[in-house]
């Protein structure tokens, strides 16, 4: 499983509608958002190239393929979208839409697109683009691969009411839209763009937005080059600053080691880098560099079963394993106080959040008692055993997940006190996505989403989806005969649900059911951890913790 | 007709480079097909690794039509047979990977690469010379043993150590030479030296052997004794008599040059040839990693083909055509 870090949906939602000017408070069930930079400086100087290194290239910047970090990081400065969501306040605020209203039933939106946008071909920025965006979005297109985003539900069809009037149509009630219109996944970009076929979108310069900056040059899997658009007028009006960006340009160069990010940073060469590693802020924070750590603010960094392997067919296996995981020990052996402890499936910052710390307790002991209760008696070995067969597991190492392989050796010494053996696996691409495939041979995997809004949940475990616990039907076709109904309809209701609290119920109850069932065992509350050089004001972050460079200045002295 | 087989009929004097490029192509058909065969026994392929993605958002449908659209699930032999076509019409094809096609991919990255494995190799060069310079004729016999000892400590340096250990003391301590952000030569140097280090150990060490080989030789004596002098007697006679046998590890330091290059340009970001290698095997891209491995081979080819080339200059005995070659006198002063 690669990262997957999604964007926030805000649940809590005012049913007011409709809704005018978009003062929508969201922010009940969200804390305060992780946004690191000071204001930029008065006496800021403007002008300028920040290097930023980040540790992978991108894969594809068709704007729903946002969620993989190193894409949303790009789409972030290119790309407008039709509502902003505060990182603050976690407010809906009106961005290339100026206002919009919605019918009671959640089926229909009509945006009121703000004048003189254009994007950086020239074309503009109108009713009718707005409309063949979400077309594609909604809907997808078949003969040029685009998939459907998976933050926009029960998507119908547009109308273009005038040249700066849209509405969509949605099949079924889709309260997650109005919200799905600020994510990462939903960056605006030229009809030209949306003429390429998918795998033509892994060039970076055929994605013209209307955002802050434009890809000025491109050299594949190592640097891109993105210019300020000195014409840029159109930032949210909550944000401090308006008008062009003050930076000349951003040169994010792919730097995928370590020690040479950190190293360059502290020696001058970079301004900003993603990905530190918890053993290298402190060396970052004594030379008074700043660490960022946004919340990813969605599904925990966890780990997660495949039930359909007969080995955690047993749910009290799987709860024996969630126990004898000490998530306290593992934050304390490799990670910081950037990494809360995990105290439900969700972040405490997202939306739908419930405490079940209770449910998650470590209590090696009982994990025994559980195993000894399901027939799994230790052997001469150390290791359970039942009817001929050893409860050996196995699990891939994420790599994009902070030092995850390490996480999965201490996860794999706990449970050998209490007799299970877990192999950590790190093989090739392509041993690992057929192996991720077959529960048989993973029965195990770590998995992480950030994502706020409750739909995170439907996102993550039903099997329309990402379809983590590998269910018949899914994303495998492997799968023998695991399916939890009670589970995926739970999902369905949250997703559809259009009465806040009800959702936010069902919310809490899908939780509750994730770990009655074990099917997760969630260890910490994932940061993206960014390191900036001082001299850098008014870095920030949207709302799940892609950087945006468009209120940065160097204050170099 | 008897007349014809006679050893300067000229026929013979084109088989030999006749045979040659015969032998050069089926090298690059092996290669060629070992390669395909490679890909096709590792698990999953190229378009499951990419767009068997969660973040994509496709479905097992939309997965579906992509693998027709690639034609990847089409009989071997066909697949097989339409990659060599393509190649021969020196169509690359498309890097699923990337989503661009392949020859932009080699377009960006070949020159970074060049520069670095010909700056790489001109440096191992004159590394290997000093060495064996200082090992031969260093004053004080310790000296001398200590540059005997330097190959052996250049080989066993990990170029993923030598390259980690350059940019923290020269870049990140000493601020001599930035390691992100710089373009053109200053972006060349340390990579060079990381290339360089270990490529140039065997070198040395086969240098090394030839130079004591020849030293022991009774026409180096009869150069002594006619006066010359020990830079003389090196530069001159021993060098050029020990040069041949160090130029046949040409070929193997080609090869050196291509894995050391995986190495030093992740550490360093470089976007060359090495980088691509390296991503297309991870991505089982096809196409790129085809055509990444066309490019070494055809490398390997025309290098070994250089040196079989250059032997006959450098060393008269191999030209087929002075008594020496016959087994006549083995030297010249």
């Amino acid at each position: 499983m690669s990262l997957r870090h999604h964007r926030l949906r805000p649940s809590t939602r005012s049913l007011a509608a409709p809704i005018l000017g978009g003062a929508l408070f969201l922010a009940a069930a969200a804390g305060p958002a992780a946004v690191l930079a000071e204001p930029a400086a008065d006496s800021k100087t403007t002008g300028g190239t920040l290097i930023y290194l980040e540790q992978q290239a991108h894969t594809n910047l068709y704007p729903p393929a946002g969620g993989f970090y190193p894409n949303g990081g790009i789409l972030n400065q290119i790309t407008d979208k039709l509502t902003y969501q505060n990182p603050d306040t976690l407010k809906i605020e009106p961005w290339i839409a100026e206002s919009w209203t919605v019918n009671p039933e959640r089926t229909q939106y009509t945006f009121k697109i703000r004048k003189g946008v254009t994007f950086s071909d020239g074309t503009p920025l109108d009713a009718r683009a707005v409309a063949l965006n979400f077309d594609v979005f909604g809907l997808g297109n078949k003969d040029r691969h685009l998939p459907v985003s998976e933050v926009i539900n029960n998507y119908d069809h547009s109308e273009v009411i005038d040249e700066h009037t849209v509405r969509f149509y949605f099949r079924k009630p889709s309260p997650g839209f109005l919200q799905g219109t600020s994510a990462i996944g939903s960056g605006l970009v030229s009809p030209a763009t949306l003429a390429r076929r998918f795998d033509e979108l892994g060039d970076a310069t055929a994605i013209i937005g209307s955002g802050p900056f434009v890809v000025a040059r491109e050299t594949l899997g190592k640097e891109i080059l993105l210019t300020a658009r000195k014409d840029y007028a159109w930032a949210p009006a909550s944000r401090a600053h308006q008008g062009a960006p003050h930076l000349d340009a951003v040169r994010l160069i792919v730097t995928p080691e370590d020690g040479v990010r950190i190293g360059s940073l502290l020696a001058g060469q970079a301004d900003v880098i993603r990905q530190v590693q918890a053993y290298d802020e402190k060396q970052v924070e004594d030379r008074h560099y700043r660490i960022a750590a946004p919340s990813t603010r969605g599904v925990n960094n966890s780990i997660v079963f495949r039930p359909d392997s007969p080995l955690v067919a047993d749910v009290r296996v799987r709860q024996a394993l969630l126990h004898a995981t000490d998530s306290r020990g593992i934050i304390d052996t490799l990670y910081s106080r950037n990494y809360p402890q995990a105290t439900s499936v969700l972040a405490r910052s997202a939306a739908g959040y419930v405490d079940l710390s209770a449910k998650l307790a470590f209590d090696p002991d009982r994990a025994r008692a559980l195993l000894d209760d399901a027939g799994w008696r230790i052997g001469p070995d150390g290791l359970r055993h039942k009817d001929g067969q050893t409860l050996a597991l196995a699990a891939y190492e994420s790599p994009p997940q902070p030092q995850n392989e390490a996480m999965l050796e201490l996860v794999a010494q706990q449970w050998a006190r209490v007799g299970v053996k877990l192999t950590v696996l790190a093989g090739d691409a392509g041993s690992r996505t057929a192996d991720d495939l077959d529960p048989r041979r993973t029965p195990v995997s770590p998995a992480m989403v950030g994502r706020a809004d409750p739909d995170v949940l439907k996102s993550e475990y039903h099997p329309a989806n990402r379809d983590v616990l590998r269910q018949k039907g899914g994303q495998s076709p492997r799968i023998q005969s695991f399916v939890d109904d009670r589970l995926n309809g739970l999902l369905e209701a949250i997703a559809a649900e259009t009465d806040e609290k009800k959702r936010l119920a069902l919310t809490g109850e899908a939780q509750a059911y994730i770990l009655d069932q074990a099917y997760a065992i969630p260890v910490f509350e994932e940061p993206q951890a960014f390191a900036a050089a001082p001299y850098v004001k008014g870095l920030a972050f949207e709302a799940v913790g892609r950087p945006s460079f468009y209120d940065v200045s160097l204050d170099k002295r | 007709m008897p007349g014809m087989i006679g050893p300067d009929a000229p026929w013979r004097r084109f088989r030999l480079p006749v045979r040659r490029l015969a032998h050069a192509l089926m090298v690059l058909w092996a290669a060629f097909t070992v390669t395909f065969l490679l890909l096709r026994v590792l698990p999953a392929d190229a378009i499951q690794i990419k767009f068997q993605n969660a973040d994509l958002g496709l479905d097992a449908r939309q997965i579906a039509d992509i693998r027709d659209a690639y034609g990847i699930d089409r009989p071997l032999w066909w697949q097989y047979g339409r990659a060599l076509w393509d190649l021969l019409r020196g169509d690359f094809g498309l890097s699923i990977g990337s989503g661009v096609p392949v020859s932009d991919r080699l377009a960006a990255s070949l020159p970074s690469t060049l520069w670095l494995a010909g700056l790489g190799s001109v440096l191992a060069a004159i590394l290997a010379a000093i060495i064996a310079y200082g090992a031969t004729l260093a004053p004080p016999a310790r000296l001398r043993s200590l540059f005997r000892a330097i190959p052996a400590l250049f080989v066993s340096l990990p170029t993923f150590w030598l390259g980690i250990a350059l940019i923290e003391i020269l870049s990140f301590r000493l601020g001599l030479l930035p390691v992100v952000g710089v373009e053109g030569w200053r972006a060349l140097i340390l990579p060079v030296v990381t290339l360089a280090v270990p490529v140039s150990a065997p070198l040395t060490q086969v240098l090394l052997r030839s130079i004591d080989e020849v030293m022991s030789r009774p026409f180096i004596q009869v150069a002594r004794a006619k006066g010359a002098g020990r830079n003389r007697v090196f530069w001159l006679h021993v060098l050029r008599n020990a040069l041949p046998s160090a130029m046949t590890m040409a070929g193997l330091m080609f090869g050196e040059l291509l894995g050391g290059a995986i190495v030093t340009e992740t550490v360093f970001g470089l976007n060359g040839i090495g980088r691509l290698t390296e991503e297309a095997v991870n991505s089982q891209d096809t196409q790129l990693l085809l055509a990444v491995t066309m490019l070494s081979a055809t490398g390997f080819v025309l290098v070994n083909l250089l040196v079989d080339l250059l032997f006959p200059l450098l060393d008269p005995r191999l030209s087929g055509k002075s008594p020496a070659a016959r087994g006549g006198v083995a030297w010249r002063s």
